[in-house]
């Protein structure tokens, strides 16, 4: 590990070290439902990363399928509720 | 990093803009329309909570604001900084490019010189594990917004930001819309 800071430092291009990486990479973990739970420190990188693609591509189906319950609640609201009124008016 | 409960609210007001926005302009829309503008405005807003900080945020704003019929929208939910915020993603864009051009020679000499001096099973073992890694990585790249212009120390980061909003953003949709059914159904 020591001697990739080494070459790093030759080349002049902004330094990565290994630390900071491993920081982000707790900090990760503990987003991640799956993993927080788990009580183990070892965990590999490969699995943070599988993790965290997992995790977003759920997130982004739950914003798909909220759009959509959304989207026919107000095509199905009851037009003539109070109720209605006041969702009307604060969304539409 | 701002607290969670302003993170939301800054982003329903601005989501509520952009979706009052949409109504406005094409009343009757069909579900799939609606469905597409909502999870516009909510993207949008979104990104702009975050006023130009995050690069996943720009790219949002940039990737939208492409389509004509889209830039309106976006315009209106950023608001008086839009013209500044919708410029910005360009050069940035640029700057990670070089240095990750340069990060890319780097990688490889490690790698060739690293193998050569390990044994074979440790060998194996690493070159899958950086496989691993390298493959995982790049998927994580197509997932988040921007993310082919970053490099490690930044896709990270921005992952971080990435999904603490896009938690915040699926809580606030999950109460409006179950808050409504209720409404709607008492």
């Amino acid at each position: 590990m020591s001697s990739r800071r080494s070459r790093q430092s030759t080349a002049g291009v902004s330094r990565i070290s290994d630390d900071q990486i491993i920081e982000l990479v707790s900090k990760l973990r503990q987003l991640l439902p799956e993993i927080r739970d788990r009580r183990s420190d070892k965990v590999s990188a490969s699995k943070v990363l599988q993790e965290t693609c997992n995790y977003i591509r759920s997130l982004h189906r739950e914003v798909d399928d909220l759009s959509e319950r959304l989207s026919q609640l107000l095509a199905t609201i009851d037009t003539d509720s109070a109720e209605a009124a006041i969702i009307r008016s604060l969304i539409m | 990093m701002r607290p969670p409960s302003s993170l939301k609210q800054e982003f329903l007001k601005k989501w509520i803009m952009g979706l009052q926005r949409c109504s406005t302009v094409k009343k009757n829309m069909s579900i799939l329309e609606r469905k597409k503008a909502i999870k516009l405005s909510a993207d949008v807003a979104m990104a702009s909570a975050r006023n130009g900080k995050t690069c996943w945020s720009r790219a949002i704003i940039a990737n939208a604001s492409k389509h004509g019929s889209d830039k309106h929208l976006v315009e209106k939910i950023l608001g008086p900084e839009s013209e500044r915020l919708i410029a910005k993603k360009v050069s940035t864009g640029a700057l990670c490019n070089n240095r990750i051009r340069s990060k890319k020679i780097l990688k490889r000499s490690w790698g060739i010189r690293r193998t050569r001096k390990c044994a074979p099973q440790v060998a194996l073992a690493s070159f899958i594990a950086k496989w691993l890694v390298r493959k995982r990585t790049k998927v994580l790249k197509s997932l988040i917004p921007g993310g082919e212009f970053m490099n490690e120390v930044c896709l990270i980061e921005e992952t971080l930001d990435y999904i603490i909003s896009l938690r915040a953003q699926v809580d606030v949709m999950r109460t409006l819309a179950s808050t409504s059914e209720i409404v709607n159904h008492n």
